[in-house]
Formats: C-alpha cells, sequence, structure tokens
C-alpha cells in the first residue's frame, strides 16, 4: 500500500491523543500480561507437577494404590509373584511434618533394589550405597534440599505421632526434578513413621510382551476393596485435573480483561475515527476504497495490539516470575504442593497471546472503521453530518435471543469437568445485554420526566431523540461494572459462606491437631487419654482422617472419622438440604460432601459401600454437608463405627471443650505441663482458625479483587474516551446553541445531564446484569468447578458504595472529556466555509 | 575364598566402613561341617555364597561357559527393625554365559533384600532364590534355574562324590591374619545337563561344573591388590582348586588350594604349594585393562597351563556396580594336550579392590 | 441598530492574519444590508463580531444600543439569546429535535411559558410555510424547507438583529430564491433588522444595500447585482 495514503489516513492517529492511544496499548497489554502470566505460572506449575510425577513414576506400566494410610504388605507378595510383573516395587509414602515448621515434606520409603529399575529418581545417590538401607539415612530432593536449607551432612528432623524422628542427610536423589520430596529405606519408613505392616503404594513393571490392559484389568480383580490399579499417567491426569477449574477460572479472568481491553480500543478507536471523518471523507472522494480504508484503520487497531501484545507479553513474563516467587505456583491456593516449578519462555503460549491481544485491538477497532467507511463521503464532507455516527436504532431481536440462550446455557451440565455453558451463559448475557442498550437507554429515558430547567432537558431531550449514539459510553459502563459487581457479589458469598462455615464447624473453644501439616503426626490412645485429662479440660471429641481411594480415575477423598453427638450426631455438621431420618435395620450413616454427589453420584438414601481396613462395609448415605476444604469430596462418619471397623484408635485431630473459666492460654500451659509431647502439636482457637482461612482466602482472591480494579479504570477510560468521541461528533451543535444564546455553563450542565444520565442507566443496567451473572457464577460455575454450594450474600453496602462512588467518578469523568472535547471555541466550529 | 562377584556388590564394600550393629559369628577351627544343614544358609555370618561354574556343550559340540551365583550379605543394619521389610538379609544373583562365537561374555543380575518369599535363603539345605533366579539342591542334584535379559538356564549338576572341604575340615585362610578365614567346601566333577536358551533357542547341554559354597564373616587382607583363582576339574575323575592372593607390591600374600584325586583322596595345598606365572596378557579393548588370561598354575603335584575358552570374558560392571574383572572358562593343559576344564577369576587388575 | 467604529480583528498564530482592519458599519432598524466579499475575506468574522461571538482587538461594537465591549460572557449570551438570531449556511438544525422543537429552542433558552412558546411556534411555522411539517424531524425535510426551519428559529424569540451566514450557500437556485425571499418577508413582517452574509450577487440583490468587503473595509458595493 502507498505509504502516503496510508500516512494520510492513519496520520493524527498517532499524534493527537497519544494519551488514549497509550492507555489503549496499556489495556491490551493489561489482558495478554494476565493471560501469558497465568498460562506461564500453569504451564511452570502443571509441567513441573506433571513432570515431577513422571519422574516419581518412573518407568512403571501400572500402579497399585489405595487409602492414603496404606494397604496390607502381604499384597507386594502376590504382585511381585504375578506372572506378568517384572518388578514390583513396593512404595510407603508419608506426607512428615517438619519439625518446628508448619509444613510437611513427602517421603518415600522403597526398597532400592526395586526402585532402581522402576523409579530411579526414587533411589539416592549415595558416596555409600548401604546408605540407601541405612534406617536413619534420609536422600532430599535439590528441590527438598533447597527449601530447607539443609544439605547433605546434615539432619532432617520430622514428627512421627506427636514424636520427633531425626534422619541424617545421606545424599541428593530425584536427579534434577522440581519437586520436593525425601527418600528412605521402606522398612526405616514404617518403623519411623508406625507404618508396620502397610504400603501406600506398588510400581509395577510388566514384562516384555504383557499387555498392559489385561494385566491391570486382571490385577484389578484380585485387589482387595479401597485398593485400585492404574497407569501413572492416570494419576497425573487426576491430580491436572483436579486443579483445571481453577486454572481456567484464572484464564477467564484474563479473557475477561482483554475483553474490556478491546472495549477501550473501540472507544479510543471510534473516538479517533470521528475526529478524523472528513479526514475519511476526502481520501474516499480522492479515490481510496472503502475496503482499503477499513483495512487501514483496522491495521492501525492491530498496531494498538501488537505493542499491547509485546507489553503484555514482557509484563506477564515478569509477573509470572514474581507471582512464582512469592506465592508459588496456586497462588496459595494449595493445589501444587511440593512442586517448586521454574518458569520458561512458553513461545507456543507467548504465540496465542500475542495473537489475541491483537485480534481483540483488531476487532475493536473494526466497527468504527466500518462506520467511517460507510459513511457516504459526500455527505461526510459537509458540516453536520457527525451526528449520524451512532445514530441507529436495531432491532432489539438478537439481544433478546443472546439473552434467552444464556439462560438456557445456565442449565447446562460442566463440559470435561469444566464449567463453561456458564461461561458461555455469563458472555451471552453480557453481549445480548450491550446489544440492547440502546433499547434499554430509550425505555428508561421515555420514563423520566422532563426536568424544568432548560439544559437538562435538552439533554433529556437529545438522548431521547439519539439513544444508539450513547451506546458505545453505556456499554463500556456496563461491561464493567456488571464484570465486577458479579465477581464481587461471588466472592462476597463465598466469603462469607465459608464463615459461616467455619463457625459451623468449630464450635469447640480450642482446637488441637496433632501436626499442623502432612499426615505423619497424630494421637494415639495413650495421647488421646493424656489430653483428655489435662485439667481445665471439659470435653474432647477427637477426629481422624483417612483418604480412600473410591475410583482409580478420580483422586482419593478424604474420610473424616468424628466424635459426633450421639443422641443429634448432625448438630455439628454443616449440613445442606434435608437428612434421612435413621431407621432401624439402616447401615450405620455416613454424611456427603457435595462434591461427592456430584463426582461420586452419592445421593442421600444411597446404600454406598465403603472400603475400610481391607474390606467393604455398607452405608447409607445420610445427608449432604458443605464443604469448602476437600474439593475432591469427603464424608464423615461416627468415628464409634470407624473404630469398630478398623480397630484404628489413633485420632489426627481434637475439638477441646473448656471449663467456665479456663482460657485457651491456661489450657495450653496445663497441656505444656501435663503432656510435654504436645508441644509439637499445633493449638488454634476457633477464631485464629478463622482468621487464617480467611486470610488464605483473601490472598487466593487477591487476583481477582486486581483484576475488579483494573475492569473498573478499563471502564472510566472507556467512558471518557467514547464520551469524548460522542461530544466531538456534536462540537458544531453545541457552537450552534451558543449562537442561539446559551451559556457554557449550560452547555456544561446539559453535557453533565446527559452524562450523569448515560452513566446511572449504565451503573443501574450494569448492576442488574452483575448481580443476574453472579447468580451464574454462584450455582452454575462455582458449583461445576468446585462442587461446592454457596448461599448468596450480597454485600449492600460496599455495593451502594461503589456505585456511588462510580456514579460520582464516571461523571466526572464525563464532565472532563466534555470539557476537553469543547477546548478551542466550539463558536468557531460552525463556521461553514472551511 | 573370598571371591568373586559378590565383591561387584557395594553393599560389601560399603559394609566393611560400617560399624555393623550385628554380632557376627566367627570362623572357629575345628568345628566339623554338618551336611546337608551346611549346604543351607548361615545368616549369623556376614557374607556367603553358592557358586557354579562350568563348562557345558550343546548338540553341535559347541562349548559354552556358564556361571551361576547366589550371595548372601548380612549388613548388620536394621537388625532391631521390627518391619518385614528390614534389610537384614540381603541376596544378589549373578549369572554369565560365554560364548566363543559371540566373543563376549553376557551376562546379568539381580538383587533384593529376603523377605516375602520373593528372596530367601533356606537354612536347611541349599534353597535360594531371588525373584525367579533360583538354585535348590534335591538329593544330590543342584538345580538352576533362571531367565536373563539375553539367556536363560535350566540346569541340573549332578554330584557323584561327597563334598571336597577346602582347608582344615572346611576352614580356609585368606590371609596371614587367623581371622582371616572362611568356611568353605566345593563340589567338583558335578555332571552338567539341561537347556541353555540363547538368542532365544533352547539348546540341550551336557558338561562338567564345580560348586564352591563359602562363608565367613571377616575380609581378604587389607594388603591384598586382588587374586588370581582357578577351580579345574580334570578328565580323569581328579579336581584342583588353587588361589593366590597379590599384595600391593606385586609379591603373593597369601595362597593355597586343595587336590582331590579320582579315587577321592584329598591333598591340602599350603601357601608355598600354589604358584600362578602368566604367560600371556589380553588388553580389553573397551576398558584398556591387561589381564594374564593365560598362566602356568604349579599346585603340589600339579603343573597345567590354562588357556581361556576366548580372551574377552571380562565383566565391567562399573556403571552399576563400580568394578571390572576377568572370569571366565579355561582349558587346562599339560604337555601341550589338554587334560581338564575349568574356570579361572582374576580380580585387582584394574586397580586394587578397595575394601 | 448597528454601529461598527474602527473594528480590527486579527488572529494570532505562526503567520498572524488580520481580518478585519479598523471596519465602520451602520445599520439602520428595519435595514436589511448585505455584505459581499470573497471566500476568507472576514465575513464570518464580522458577524461574529456583531454577534458578540468574537471580541474585536480595537473599536466599538454597540448594537441595539448594548456596547458589547463593557459585557462579560453571560451578559453577551443573555443579549444574543434575546436580540439576536442566526441562520447558517448548513441550517444546523438539531437532528435530534421535531421541527416544532427546533423552531421553540431561543423561546426555551429564554425560559418563556410553555403555551405561549407553543402559539408562537405555530405562527413562525405557518409564516414559513411549514405548519404541517411542526412534528416531522428534520432529516425528513429537503435543505431548503431545513433553511426555512432555520429563519423560523432565528425569529421566532422576535429578535432586534438577524445575523444570516450564506444562507443559500447549500441550496439549490430555486431554494435559494425562496428562502431569501422568505427571510426579506419575515424580518420585515417582524420588524427585524438583517445583515445577510453571502458570496452569491442573487441573495444580495434583494437586500436594500449591499456592502463589499474587503481587505481595505467595507465599501458600497458598486458592480451589477444578478
Amino acid at each position: 500500500m502507498n505509504t502516503a495514503v496510508v500516512q494520510a489516513v492513519l496520520g493524527g492517529a498517532f499524534t493527537h491523543q497519544r494519551g488514549r492511544l497509550a492507555l489503549s496499548v496499556l489495556a491490551i497489554a493489561l489482558g495478554v500480561a494476565l493471560g501469558y502470566a497465568v498460562a506461564l505460572i500453569n504451564a511452570a506449575a502443571v509441567g513441573e507437577f506433571a513432570g515431577g510425577m513422571r519422574t516419581l513414576s518412573g518407568v512403571a506400566d501400572l500402579e497399585v494404590r489405595g487409602p492414603r494410610g496404606g494397604f496390607d504388605e502381604a499384597l507386594y507378595a502376590t504382585l511381585a509373584r504375578d506372572p506378568d510383573v517384572a518388578v514390583a516395587s513396593p512404595v510407603v509414602e508419608v506426607d512428615a511434618r517438619i519439625a518446628g515448621r508448619d509444613d510437611a515434606l513427602v517421603v518415600y520409603g522403597v526398597d532400592a533394589f526395586r526402585a532402581a529399575a522402576v523409579t530411579p529418581a526414587l533411589v539416592g545417590a549415595a558416596d555409600t550405597a548401604l546408605d540407601l538401607l541405612r534406617p536413619g539415612a534420609v536422600f532430599l530432593s535439590p528441590a527438598a534440599a533447597a527449601w530447607l536449607g539443609a544439605g547433605p551432612g546434615g539432619t532432617l528432623t520430622v514428627q512421627s505421632g506427636v514424636r520427633d524422628v531425626v534422619l541424617a542427610i545421606a545424599g541428593y536423589a530425584g536427579g534434577d526434578a522440581g519437586r520436593r520430596f525425601a527418600v528412605m529405606d521402606i522398612a526405616a519408613a514404617q518403623d519411623a513413621f508406625a507404618r508396620g505392616g502397610s504400603l501406600s503404594r506398588v510400581d509395577l513393571r510388566l514384562r516384555p510382551g504383557s499387555d498392559a490392559a489385561l494385566a491391570r484389568e486382571r490385577i484389578a480383580r484380585t485387589l482387595p476393596p479401597g485398593v485400585v490399579v492404574a497407569a501413572p499417567r492416570d494419576n497425573a491426569a487426576t491430580t491436572e485435573r483436579m486443579s483445571r477449574a481453577y486454572r481456567v477460572n484464572l484464564n477467564v479472568l484474563a479473557l475477561v480483561a482483554l475483553f474490556t481491553g478491546g472495549l477501550l480500543v473501540f472507544s479510543t478507536q471510534a473516538l479517533s475515527v470521528v475526529r478524523r471523518r472528513a479526514q475519511f471523507a476526502l481520501l474516499r472522494t480522492l479515490g481510496l476504497a472503502r475496503r482499503r480504508l477499513v483495512a487501514l484503520l483496522v491495521a492501525e487497531g492491530a498496531l494498538v495490539g501488537a505493542a499491547g501484545s509485546v507489553v503484555g507479553l514482557a509484563a506477564g513474563y515478569g509477573l509470572a516470575y514474581a507471582v512464582l516467587r512469592v506465592f508459588g505456583a496456586d497462588l496459595g491456593a494449595g493445589f501444587f504442593r511440593g512442586a517448586a516449578p521454574q518458569i520458561a519462555f512458553d513461545a507456543w503460549s507467548a504465540l496465542v497471546f500475542a495473537a489475541l491481544g491483537v485480534a481483540v485491538a483488531m476487532t475493536g477497532s473494526f466497527a468504527p472503521a466500518r462506520e467511517a467507511a460507510r459513511a457516504a463521503p459526500a455527505a461526510a464532507l459537509k458540516a453536520g453530518d457527525e451526528q449520524q455516527a451512532f445514530a441507529r436504532l436495531r432491532s432489539p431481536l438478537p439481544g433478546l435471543v443472546l439473552l434467552a440462550a444464556g439462560a438456557a446455557a445456565t442449565r447446562l451440565p460442566p463440559v470435561g469437568g469444566l464449567p463453561l455453558a456458564g461461561y458461555g451463559a455469563i458472555a451471552l448475557m453480557l453481549i445480548g445485554t450491550l446489544l440492547l442498550l440502546p433499547r434499554i437507554a430509550a425505555l428508561v429515558l421515555a420514563r423520566v420526566p422532563a426536568p424544568r430547567a432548560f439544559a437538562p432537558a435538552l439533554a433529556l431531550d437529545q438522548l431521547r431523540g439519539a439513544p444508539g449514539q450513547a451506546s458505545v459510553s453505556l456499554a463500556t459502563i456496563v461491561a464493567s461494572v456488571s464484570l465486577m459487581v458479579s465477581m464481587a457479589i461471588m466472592v462476597a458469598s463465598f466469603r462469607q459462606s465459608l464463615d459461616d462455615w467455619l463457625a459451623a464447624l468449630l464450635p469447640a473453644d480450642v482446637y488441637v491437631r496433632a501436626g499442623p501439616a502432612g499426615d505423619s503426626a497424630y494421637f494415639d490412645q495413650r495421647d488421646q487419654q493424656a489430653l483428655a485429662a489435662v485439667p481445665g479440660v471439659a470435653r474432647v471429641a477427637f477426629l481422624r482422617a483417612q483418604a480412600l481411594v473410591l475410583d482409580p480415575a478420580l483422586p482419593r477423598v478424604t474420610l473424616l472419622a468424628r466424635d459426633l453427638p450421639g443422641d443429634d450426631p448432625e448438630q455439628r455438621l454443616p449440613l445442606v438440604g434435608e437428612t434421612l431420618p435413621r431407621r432401624a435395620g439402616d447401615p450405620p450413616p455416613v454424611w456427603v460432601s457435595e462434591a461427592m454427589v456430584d463426582l461420586h453420584g452419592m445421593h442421600p438414601g444411597a446404600r454406598i459401600e465403603l472400603p475400610l481396613a481391607g474390606r467393604t462395609w455398607p452405608f447409607v448415605v445420610a445427608g449432604i454437608w458443605r464443604d469448602y476444604a476437600r474439593q475432591q469430596g469427603a464424608l464423615v462418619v461416627e468415628r464409634a463405627t470407624y473404630v469398630a471397623l478398623t480397630g484404628d484408635r489413633s485420632a489426627t485431630d481434637a475439638a477441646v471443650w473448656l471449663a467456665p473459666g479456663v482460657t485457651p492460654a491456661a489450657f495450653r500451659a496445663a497441656l505444656d505441663a501435663r503432656f510435654p509431647e504436645a508441644a509439637r502439636a499445633a493449638l488454634s482457637t476457633p477464631g485464629e482458625i478463622r482468621a487464617l482461612s480467611l486470610a488464605v482466602f483473601d490472598r487466593t482472591f487477591a487476583v481477582t479483587y486486581g483484576l475488579l480494579a483494573a475492569a473498573i479504570v478499563i471502564g472510566l477510560v472507556g467512558l471518557s474516551s467514547s464520551f469524548g468521541a460522542l461530544v466531538l461528533a456534536r462540537r458544531r451543535e453545541f457552537g450552534v446553541l451558543r449562537h442561539l444564546g446559551m451559556t457554557r455553563r449550560q452547555v456544561g450542565a446539559m453535557l453533565a445531564t446527559e452524562g450523569a444520565a448515560i452513566s446511572a442507566i449504565g451503573l443501574a443496567t450494569g448492576l442488574t446484569l452483575g448481580f443476574v451473572m453472579s447468580l451464574v457464577l454462584i450455582h452454575v460455575v462455582n458449583r461445576q468447578s468446585f462442587h461446592w454450594s454457596m448461599a448468596l450474600s450480597v454485600p449492600w453496602g460496599s455495593l451502594a458504595a461503589l456505585a456511588a462512588a462510580l456514579l460520582v467518578l464516571a461523571m466526572a469523568t464525563t464532565v472532563a472529556s466534555a470539557r476537553q472535547a469543547m477546548g478551542g471555541g466550539v463558536i468557531r466550529a460552525v463556521r461553514d466555509d472551511w | 575364598m573370598d571371591r568373586r562377584i559378590f565383591l561387584t556388590m557395594p553393599w560389601l564394600l560399603a559394609a566393611g566402613r560400617v560399624r555393623a550393629d550385628a554380632a557376627y559369628a566367627r570362623v572357629e577351627r575345628g568345628a566339623a561341617l554338618v551336611f546337608p544343614r551346611d549346604h543351607g544358609s548361615h545368616p549369623d555370618f556376614r557374607t556367603e555364597w553358592w557358586y557354579v561354574t562350568g563348562w557345558a556343550r550343546d548338540a553341535d559340540g559347541a562349548d559354552f561357559g556358564v556361571q551361576v551365583t547366589f550371595f548372601r550379605n548380612r549388613p548388620g543394619i536394621a537388625e532391631a527393625s521390627a518391619s518385614r521389610f528390614a534389610p537384614k538379609t540381603l541376596l544378589f544373583a549373578h549369572a554369565a554365559v560365554a560364548d566363543p562365537r559371540a566373543g563376549r561374555l553376557r551376562h546379568d543380575q539381580r538383587a533384593a533384600r529376603a523377605g516375602f518369599g520373593i528372596a530367601e535363603a533356606a537354612e536347611a539345605t541349599t534353597d535360594v532364590r531371588v525373584d525367579d533366579w533360583s538354585l535348590r539342591l534335591a538329593g544330590d542334584t543342584y538345580v538352576a534355574r533362571l531367565a536373563a535379559r539375553d539367556f536363560a538356564f535350566d540346569l541340573a549338576f549332578g554330584a557323584r562324590e561327597p563334598p571336597l572341604l577346602q582347608g582344615e575340615g572346611g576352614v580356609s585362610r585368606k590371609g596371614p591374619r587367623e581371622a582371616e578365614a572362611s568356611y568353605y567346601y566345593s563340589r567338583p566333577q558335578l555332571a552338567l545337563s539341561g537347556t541353555v536358551t540363547l538368542d532365544g533357542r533352547a539348546r540341550r547341554v551336557t558338561g562338567v561344573a564345580w560348586l564352591d559354597h563359602e562363608w565367613s564373616s571377616e575380609y581378604v587382607p587389607p594388603e591384598a591388590q586382588g587374586w588370581d583363582w582357578t577351580g579345574l576339574n580334570f578328565d580323569d575323575g581328579s579336581a584342583l582348586m588353587a588361589f593366590r592372593m597379590r599384595a600391593r607390591d606385586g609379591g603373593d600374600l597369601w595362597a593355597g588350594g586343595a587336590l582331590r584325586d579320582a579315587a577321592g583322596n584329598v591333598r591340602a595345598l599350603g601357601r608355598n604349594d600354589v604358584r600362578f606365572a602368566p604367560l600371556r596378557q589380553w588388553r580389553s579393548p573397551r576398558t584398556g585393562f591387561v589381564y594374564p588370561v593365560a598362566f602356568r598354575v604349579d599346585a603340589g603335584p600339579v603343573s597345567v597351563e590354562l588357556t581361556p575358552l576366548m580372551d574377552d570374558q571380562e565383566l565391567d560392571a562399573r556403571g552399576s556396580v563400580g568394578i571390572v574383572y576377568w572370569e571366565g572358562a579355561v582349558r587346562a593343559l599339560a604337555a601341550g594336550r589338554p587334560v581338564g576344564r575349568g574356570y579361572l577369576e582374576l580380580t585387582g587388575y584394574g586397580g586394587p579392590i578397595r575394601l | 441598530m448597528i454601529r461598527l467604529d474602527r473594528v480590527a480583528k486579527s488572529f494570532p498564530g505562526p503567520r498572524p492574519r488580520t481580518v478585519l482592519d479598523r471596519v465602520c458599519l451602520d445599520v439602520a432598524r428595519g435595514e436589511l444590508v448585505a455584505i459581499l466579499g470573497e471566500s476568507g475575506s472576514g465575513k464570518s468574522t464580522l458577524l461574529n463580531v456583531i454577534a458578540g461571538l468574537e471580541t474585536p482587538d480595537a473599536g466599538t461594537v454597540v448594537v441595539a444600543g448594548a456596547d458589547l465591549a463593557v459585557l462579560d460572557d453571560d451578559a453577551l449570551t443573555a443579549f444574543r439569546r434575546t436580540h439576536v438570531g442566526f441562520v447558517f449556511q448548513a441550517f444546523h438544525v438539531l437532528p435530534y429535535l421535531t421541527v416544532a422543537q427546533n423552531v421553540a429552542l431561543p423561546l426555551r433558552l429564554a425560559g418563556c411559558d410553555e403555551r405561549t412558546a407553543a402559539a408562537r411556534v405555530s405562527a413562525m411555522l405557518a409564516a414559513v410555510g411549514l405548519a404541517e411539517r411542526a412534528a416531522g424531524m428534520p432529516r425528513e425535510l429537503s435543505g431548503g424547507e431545513l433553511q426555512r426551519i432555520a429563519i423560523a428559529r432565528a425569529l421566532v424569540h422576535r429578535p432586534q438583529v438577524v445575523l444570516a451566514d450564506e444562507p443559500t450557500g447549500n441550496l439549490d437556485p430555486a431554494s435559494a430564491q425562496g428562502v431569501i425571499a422568505l427571510l426579506r418577508s419575515t424580518l420585515q413582517a417582524e420588524g427585524a433588522t438583517g445583515v445577510l452574509v453571502t458570496h452569491s450577487r442573487t441573495a444580495a440583490a434583494s437586500a436594500d444595500r449591499v456592502l463589499v468587503l474587503t481587505v481595505a473595509g467595507l465599501a458600497p458595493f458598486e458592480g451589477r447585482l444578478s
């Protein structure tokens, strides 16, 4: 294309409005940066996790695993002798609490002779080979060593029960895998962590020529209840799936940012095109083809997009780096524990997000470009034509159809475990509403009584006369406000529900946890008696947490065996919906979390079988409870039942009711005096747990809050641009009004009224739409992503304050942009002989 | 004889530096060996092995060298553990086949901690297994079954004579110090028959083999560089075991052996009765180490030349266990005429055996 | 009614341009004066000065007895609102208001009550011959009709002075003829004084007096009109 033509079309765009252009670039950059950062963090985390899984599962063809607490080691002998099995490698896996830290490290107890042939990464690199078998020797992965700040020659102290076990660090294991773990001899692990007689998993390498699928099927039939056989990659997929909804949600947030960035490009381009309208008309008259003009203007958008993408990619990389450094791969959500991911420039996702950024900017500039090109050149050359630019009122049908489709989409089930239909519903509702905006504005304005003062009355006339004109301004407000409000309501509902849930879950005065992290800490029966005998204790209820495999394709579910009040076991559970009355002859009751309903199809009244201690036992689902702690699902049974079935009397947690007048501090002192081993146990009050939980919650949603702020800023800038475009287009009109005797102040008042009306309509529409969208987020997206429900809780106060602040900001924005657009005498704009 | 492959097992090397929490049994002079009990394992001792070497000939008249070893080690750790996985007893197995047409050794190994019926060494008689590799004594016949990476054995070794007790009634000195000794007996002139599978083809084979069973708690003298050992089945029915410990300075540190004639009369050979004189050197193209693969051995009245079935019978186990040695089938020649077949083991030629 | 005494106006910039150089003009009550001039001769600036939309650099401007130099922006606006009506080349009829609403604008600005305003608007629309289009939208009208609406709007609040800037510039000759005739007749009917800036001699021909604006100032036009 001829450079002169390019210059003629684009000239001015980049000189006259550097500020707005920079903002457009920044808006695109924000979306691209967030998207790319999320992609990088995910790639790092998932890649590291999957890579770690690969390292840890080595060349195993199959993996036999069971409950977290393990299964009978005799199974190992059976598996090792299986005709299809070349090597069977037994593993004891313990999430060991590190003494003095509220953190845990996965310790693998392996038989080095076996692991060497299946999972070489789990064999320590020993100076002295016998160290691999020595009871007190442990090998750290380099990531674990770095994390602990300890290395060969040092020691690692972990907690078992309520006592400490000191291990000598004999070397490294796992090569350069980024995962944190430790390896020791399997016998030593069984001894140290009281796992005698049980294994967590057996990795199998099949004989050459064995059919893995057939072998798996055959082996599966021989396994005791609760123990499953799966291919290792299935486990990686299971873990990946668990975190996918969370990652998709982050990606959607990034797309929202991109979308609002696109709106900003749209409004900026609209303004810029209106400014250059006559210039384009002239070029068209001089023979520039319509298609070329559109192409040039879209190319202009692409340039903005490209600049934004470049800035965004760089910023995204930096952001990802910072986030990984400060929060870890899951932004503190806890999905990728044990992984120490490294960030790596990912060309493919960089390309995708750069392309997205450019595409969004191009789309944003397409509508104004077409508008500019469509205008008849002759008419545009004559003065007084600008008002036509946005003045069409379209049929409401497409908007209504989209809204209906959005409503219908909320009924659809998740796709591959992802709430895609829910997101689709939100997008459809948003776009449908944006399409309907002129209609909505007209409807509202028709009901507003005519003000007495001239300027506001004229403003109203203008808005009523050309309701389509303000639709861009309205769109920017509605989009940003609705997205913000929906998020705010969802987050507030979640937070409130979490708070209520914690209150229901924590009725006691003090909670004592054998170890604040990991599964290596527990109270044995003696410890339990000692705890109950501490002076000042009125009553103690114990809890035993256990993890079971119910479905080889799904992660382990948590089984909580709790001491529940005998007369009314359900008073301590945050139940959702009806519960089943207990009938004589029924098997023992189990209360399941919502995720169990969604993932395992356990409905109240259902008879289910649970694998406990190598046998299956019948239970009846007595009710559903809400659980925000275990996304993969959890079951509650009475501890008495659990002990009767398994003989396992150990407990991981204790809820302590104190005698009147005893403070938690006094209890701690008494505990230390009477039961010194409990010094390793974590003691917390419900208030502390609540504060900590909410702090974690807020940190997890920090990204959301940041995006909300960005959406608001982008919305306001978009409003400023689009309103500026409107004012600019109507400069001659203001000039005429000044001629006719309107004072400067009256013109200002008119514009302020228009701005206020647009802002108010936009806010009201945005609030309404946001409310509806929040319902979709809460009842569809959240439920499908995380399998938990929450009660709607609208933060009326803060929403009202926010709305008021936004109204003021929006009005100020419109007045400021109007003043800017009117700068230089509007009077001269009326001059016709140009 | 504290020889052999078990030294390739680093567990042992390590064990030397370990302060064992176990009290090992000691080799006592004058304690008589009792069979079949002493065919079985002796878990109170630190180390023990059953070592079979032999010549096999297939229907085509082709000769192979075959070797099967089971080794037991008590590292002396985790003795107090209650776990069934406790590594109180470790079992290793090693097998090799020398095929002159392939020109190199094929070998493979297994290792496991004893337990769960997966790896066990019975005390009643010879019955030792690691996974699906096993060596068992039934009646007077040893049966070895194993499937390695690129070969398999299903071999029977029939004993026609009682065990040949080495040293002083089965107590064999290894070095200048009294404690450097082991319980040691051999089963020469075993009738070998069965199947050797090579390249997927099972061959019926027959031949003659030698079994050593040795256990002790002490180790080779610290000043040893390595050793040379041979066990020969003569065609006339007699058998010879001879070894020497080489000192680091190149001289002989210790030597010994035993000669049994066809009638079953045994003559013990002292440190001055045995001499090894290298005749020919072979340089390994892989490691560059030089081995004296042909010897003149003078042992009491016997004087033979040993020539290898093939030169390259070097075992390079540095990648897995960190040691290189030569262990191979040899022919015994007297006055240029073949008079017997056996095995020769040469260690310490790639640097001193570190203990 | 209008008196300009040695009015000067120049526009600053990299190349300052003197548009009006000591221009003097006297227009009597009820008179219609046409000012001819080339493009860029300062005709529109002259009109803006008379309307109080531009402040002259020098000289005095007295319109309807008011010395514009002593009025501030608000007073000037109020002055325009009551005493001045405008007719533009591009009509500048607001597209979002009906014909009647457009005509009523000056009355609404003046705070006139609705009934009086409605009556006055009907009268003016009748006077310009567009009574039946009162409820119509501007986009339904032709150029000539739009300009007649503009004339109605310029006179609806009974201004003493009507300023018309190239009112026929966007019209075909036939419409132009009609519009000039209408302007002339309504001015007379309302007793308003008019200044018509144009470069069309045909349009100027209907004026009481024709002047020509050049760099030298205003002078009586000596040539032939149509």
